[in-house]
């Protein structure tokens, strides 16, 4: 029941990832239209972070991966970022001994130097809470005004795809709701996002369309509104209890 | 079952069997010989070569049981022969006090080798690699200073004449013989060493630290007698060396020799005794053979072990590891036999395991706050929950990595040390980890034997001269390890190298090796991560047979199906605390949870 | 005695701390400790002299020259001793091979250049007593380098992108920065102070290969004493690590400077092993 997508800007075909030994991803496919938004929703241990970080490059994959019609199967994450695929990791990771503005320079390092300023005001005038503190360390921000930075950071580049990777994760449900609206409001300006999210009601608020993800393959495909949607989750996540009960 | 039992028997039976222990035997036999009937040819230039062969091979044997085995990178043990030498040789001459014989000087030096030894080991207790490569560098450098600036015991520049060792060794093909009999017992001893729980330990704690600690294992106590051993032979050592060069100055004892020391091992292969053998062999006698190439003698040994760093890490041993070359069967599969527990694990109690009130914050987060947490003995006890819930923390302050701010943990009756994880073995709490830990370069056999280190008996003495309670010590682990392989289904991988397994083959050794405790509580984080849908199933069966003989179990877990399917009970963690906890029937069911888990 | 303690102390204490910022340069952008540090420091002495002294260069050009050297020769150790090893799981390969490297480095000098002791050219006449070269001239390349380095890590985005690395070296690569092209830079400015070290110093210390051993341990004890990654601590370390051992050797004779130095720096490993003002140890399970 794949559905089709009109204008795909990233395609994934038969994309297995995992850590050494262990196979985390195996065989996925997975589309993502121009300025659509996606979530990837799952029960943890699933896979999701996997299957950013290998689309991103971060992690060697195998499988197809193209965007914007070029073949990204085997670069790395500089030509991803350099192409529009940007990818704001887990866990609000910024660099907390440089100030909020070097935060922002760094992510557009690869950027002419007088476009650089120019777009990271662009950025931070998505988030006037940390616009006010652009002077200050990053590590004095708070945990939600870190993770507006992480976005931040992934919008210096302009990207065409921003995956986000839990960007909710230990935030109060207010800034929660911070952080999802400026995503929504990302969208309306035509940036496609690839959301993971815990929160499957606020990324349903979000999104056009859903993959579910367990034990590293897609369960699940479906439109954001479709009816039901909580329960057919729940069945894909659990599945279906059909072992003969266990002896011993 | 007695068939299988005796299937465990015979799986034991071929190492054990003369052809193989022979096997094993003849290089060392034959390079025995050839030293004794050596002084034969009557060449004694070659002589010479040979009895430093010998004088440097009772350095590396010890140094090999440092690097070799427990992986302690210690680059500046030419310091301790220098040691050696000095003492040797201040002793014998009476520089310092009245003059004694050179054996007895001998003796002297291989006690104050020991010290310093453990001296300079001792950063190593705390930190790997690179400081403790420094404090031995360090330690090399300084004792050459001092060498040069104690004028008075050592001759400065000038220099002190070494010892001649009188009856019974004399003359210099009896100081050859001498040599070749130290060398032949270091080789015995540390042969010994190797094949013993000792030796199994050493390994662990080089390749799998956090392992090593959950069987039981006491790093620091054992690292500390093994520095005061190879100490001890690095003083012997320069005993002999400064009678061999019959004048000791400072500039004898350059940095190139611990390079030499230090190659040896590494060329040879870590983890063997025969390779580091050969090397020391080869790396003496190389100069001679090759005489323009003298002065570019360390510069060769550097690139040697920039060669072997970058293409063949396993050394000499690795290429003549034929046996490990062989192709393993491609379709393999696990089937445990869960019928033979109450055989692997008869005679020990399970115990319930309790959590009460414990907390732990880590800076600004609260991993887990007031957790109270009852695994029963007999039951498999889920835990689940999203990321960052707190489920191995929880798994980490029971098995001792973390020390809670509030709360304790407790078996039965016994209150556990926080902090402590080696502690935990002894109270028979047994776990596996979400990847799996492994010695790579050690037979499956001896991966699962670590689990069982501490119900060795004999001491590290008995093991260093094999006596008997340490060959009953090896006999009863080797069996327990067959039959805990033959009852998680991998008796037929038992001699081969781990790291050829697959990953699903090393999550049922994992389960082997905690088995080998005869645990009464057995923590399993995220066993079922990649494995098959058949293997799943099977791994349910096991754990749940394994709750039955009496051991609690503790499962961390992703895959919602197995939990639901084998668990007797199940708690569910939301934000480090307890969001619910009952049967999975009550589980499934529970609105909460299920929006929890889901996220909705 | 005291005038030349200080000048002495100070001097060496320079060299100690310049080849201890060379150490953390390399590990800021690598998490590697490199056996190369001293090894960059014993080259900047020799093949100053090498340049100046047997070739006769203009002192300018065979500075020039020097540094340069050190630049490549780090470039080199990154490709060879540091980037294979790197994607190995096994972490401490990188001691072997950076050790490897050094060595060979260090048997090519005794070879080519001789295992004796040779004097390091005097470039500046002027001055006697405290004020000779041969003890300003550390001093001062050890405040230009920290100057040097503050303005590159403050002011410039390069410099910005070695302190991000130097954190969470994952999040600087998912962000698009060439963390590759980096280390490598990182280990060219690592060459270059290093070699900067040797040929201030190469006075007082002389043009001698045996220097890489020693210039290996006493400029990593301020390392250790400071914690791996503070440039403060190491220049501190060092500065107090040269004083003491001069005034030691002065006042009470080698031995006990040599033992005392290392008694120190066992007991701060055992005690603090993040060092006198480093952080503490992460989680390993």
């Amino acid at each position: 029941m794949p559905i089709s997508v009109r204008d795909p800007l990233l395609e994934v075909s038969g994309l297995s990832a995992g850590y050494g030994k262990i196979g985390v991803l195996h065989g996925i496919e997975l589309t993502v239209g121009a300025g659509e938004a996606v979530a990837l929703l799952g029960p943890n241990g699933a896979g999701k972070t996997t299957l950013l970080r290998a689309i991103s490059g971060l992690l060697p994959r195998s499988g197809r991966i193209r965007f914007a019609g070029k073949d990204m199967s085997a670069t790395g994450p500089r030509d991803a970022v350099s192409a529009g695929l940007v990818h704001v990791v887990e866990g609000h990771r910024v660099f907390t001994q440089l100030s909020v503005f070097d935060n922002l320079l760094l992510a557009g390092y690869g950027l002419p130097r007088s476009a650089r300023v120019h777009q990271v005001e662009e950025a931070l005038a998505f988030f006037p809470e940390i616009a006010e503190k652009r002077r200050d360390l990053a590590a004095t921000l708070s945990g939600g005004q870190q993770q507006m930075l992480a976005v931040a950071q992934g919008l210096v580049q302009r990207p065409r795809l921003l995956m986000l990777d839990e960007p909710s994760a230990g935030l109060s449900p207010v800034l929660v709701d911070r952080v999802l609206a400026a995503a929504a409001q990302l969208r309306r300006t035509g940036t496609a996002i690839l959301l993971v999210e815990q929160l499957i009601e606020k990324a349903l608020a979000t999104v056009d369309r859903v993959y579910a993800l367990a034990r590293g393959t897609i369960v699940l495909e479906a439109h954001a509104g479709e009816a039901d949607l909580p329960n057919r989750l729940e069945q894909a996540y659990f599945g279906q209890d059909a072992q003969a009960p266990l002896q011993t | 079952m007695t068939d299988l039992t005796q299937a465990a028997m015979l799986a034991t039976m071929p190492r054990s069997s003369w052809r193989a222990r022979l096997g094993k035997l003849a290089p060392f036999l034959a390079l025995g010989l050839a030293g004794l009937a050596f002084p034969l040819l009557g060449d004694s230039y070659w002589g010479v070569i040979v009895t430093r062969a010998c004088v440097y091979w009772v350095l590396v044997a010890g140094l090999n049981m440092v690097v070799g085995f427990a992986g302690q990178i210690a680059i500046g043990w030419v310091g301790l022969l220098t040691l050696g030498a000095y003492t040797t040789s201040a002793m014998t001459a009476g520089t310092a006090m009245p003059a004694v014989s050179p054996y007895l000087a001998l003796v002297a030096s291989a006690a104050i080798g020991g010290v310093f030894g453990l001296i300079v080991g001792m950063p190593a207790l705390r930190l790997r690699t690179f400081y403790f490569a420094m404090a031995t560098l360090g330690f090399s450098t300084i004792v050459t200073q001092v060498a040069l600036a104690w004028k008075s015991v050592t001759g400065g520049g000038i220099g002190v004449p070494g010892p001649v060792f009188g009856w019974p060794f004399v003359g210099d093909w009896g100081f050859y013989y001498f040599c070749l009999l130290l060398a032949g017992l270091c080789t015995w001893m540390t042969a010994n060493l190797a094949a013993s729980r000792f030796g199994r330990a050493l390994v662990a704690i080089r390749d799998t630290e956090v392992a090593a600690e959950s069987s039981g294992i006491a790093k620091p106590r054992l690292l500390m007698i093994v520095f005061l051993f190879s100490g001890a032979l690095a003083g012997v050592a320069g005993g002999l060396f400064s009678s061999l060069q019959s004048y000791i100055t400072p500039d004898a004892f350059t940095f190139d020799l611990s390079v030499l020391f230090f190659i040896a091992i590494l060329i040879g292969g870590r983890g063997s005794v025969l390779g580091p053998l050969l090397g020391t062999l080869l790396l003496t006698a190389l100069p001679e053979i090759a005489a323009p190439l003298v002065a570019w003698s360390t510069f060769l040994y550097a690139a040697l072990l920039l060669a072997i760093v970058l293409l063949v890490p396993g050394g000499i041993a690795d290429l003549l590891d034929f046996k490990n070359r062989r192709p393993l069967e491609q379709h393999r599969e696990i089937v445990p036999r869960p019928e033979l527990l109450m055989q692997l694990l008869h005679g020990k109690r399970g115990e319930t395991l309790s959590l009460s009130g414990v907390s732990l914050r880590f800076g600004g987060v609260q991993a887990i706050s007031n957790l109270d947490l009852d695994v029963r003995r007999e039951e498999v006890h889920g835990l689940i929950g999203p990321n960052g819930s707190g489920k191995t923390t929880t798994l980490n302050v029971i098995s001792g990595y973390y020390a809670p701010q509030a709360g304790e943990v407790r078996l039965g009756k016994v209150i556990l040390p926080p902090q402590a994880p080696q502690l935990r073995a002894s109270e028979r709490i047994a776990r596996t980890f979400q990847t799996p830990r492994l010695i790579g370069s050690a037979s499956v056999v001896e991966n699962v034997m670590i689990g069982g280190t501490i119900d060795g008996r004999g001491s590290f003495i008995e093991s260093l001269l094999t006596l008997p309670r340490h060959r009953r010590d090896e006999a009863v682990l080797r069996e327990r390890a067959m039959l805990a392989l033959l009852t998680v289904g991998l008796d037929q991988l038992a001699e081969v190298r781990a790291d050829r397994l697959q990953h699903s083959e090393l999550r049922f050794m994992e389960i082997a090796r905690a088995l080998m405790l005869q645990p009464a509580c057995l923590l399993l984080d995220e066993p079922a991560a990649g494995l098959s849908a058949e293997e799943i199933r099977r791994l349910g069966v096991l754990i749940k047979a394994i709750s039955r003989t009496g051991t609690s179990v503790l499962l961390v877990e992703h895959h919602a199906d197995l939990i639901f399917d084998i668990c007797d009970r199940v708690t569910v963690l939301n934000l480090g605390r307890v969001l619910a906890a009952g049967t999975p029937d009550e589980i499934r069911s529970h609105r909460e949870v299920v929006s929890a888990y889901l996220g909705a | 005695m005291l005038e030349s303690i200080v000048s002495y102390g100070l001097a060496i204490g320079a060299v100690y701390a310049l080849i201890g910022i060379t150490y953390n340069v390399m590990f800021s952008a690598s998490r590697v400790f490199s056996f190369t540090a001293g090894m960059l420091g014993m080259l900047g002495g020799v093949l100053g002299a090498l340049f100046i002294g047997k070739l006769g260069l203009p002192a300018i050009v065979g500075f020039v020259l020097v540094l340069a050297c050190g630049a490549v020769i780090g470039v080199v150790t990154e490709i060879v001793a540091v980037r294979p090893v790197l994607k190995s799981i096994e972490q401490h390969l990188y001691v072997l091979s950076t050790l490897a490297f050094a060595l060979l480095v260090q048997q090519l000098t005794a070879i080519e250049w001789g295992t004796e002791a040779q004097p390091f050219p005097r470039l500046i006449p002027i001055g006697s007593g405290w004020l000779d070269q041969q003890f300003w001239l550390p001093l001062l390349a050890c405040a230009a380098t920290i100057v040097g380095l503050e303005f590159l890590y403050r002011r410039t985005l390069v410099g910005r992108a070695f302190l991000a690395i130097a954190e969470d070296s994952y999040a600087a690569r998912a962000l698009g920065l060439p963390e590759q092209r980096l280390r490598l830079a990182s280990f060219a400015l690592a060459g270059v102070i290093g070699a900067l070290a040797g040929f201030t110093g190469g006075e007082m210390l002389l043009a001698f290969f045996g220097n890489q051993s020693i210039l290996s341990f006493y400029g990593f004890v301020p390392v250790a004493l400071g914690g791996m990654g503070s440039n403060r601590g190491a220049v501190i370390g060092g500065l107090a690590l040269g004083l003491f051992q001069q005034a030691a050797n002065f006042l009470v004779g080698g031995i006990f400077a040599a033992v005392a130095v290392f008694v120190v720096f066992i007991a701060v490993l055992l005690l603090r092993p993040e060092g006198l003002a480093g952080a503490t140890l992460s989680r390993r399970v």
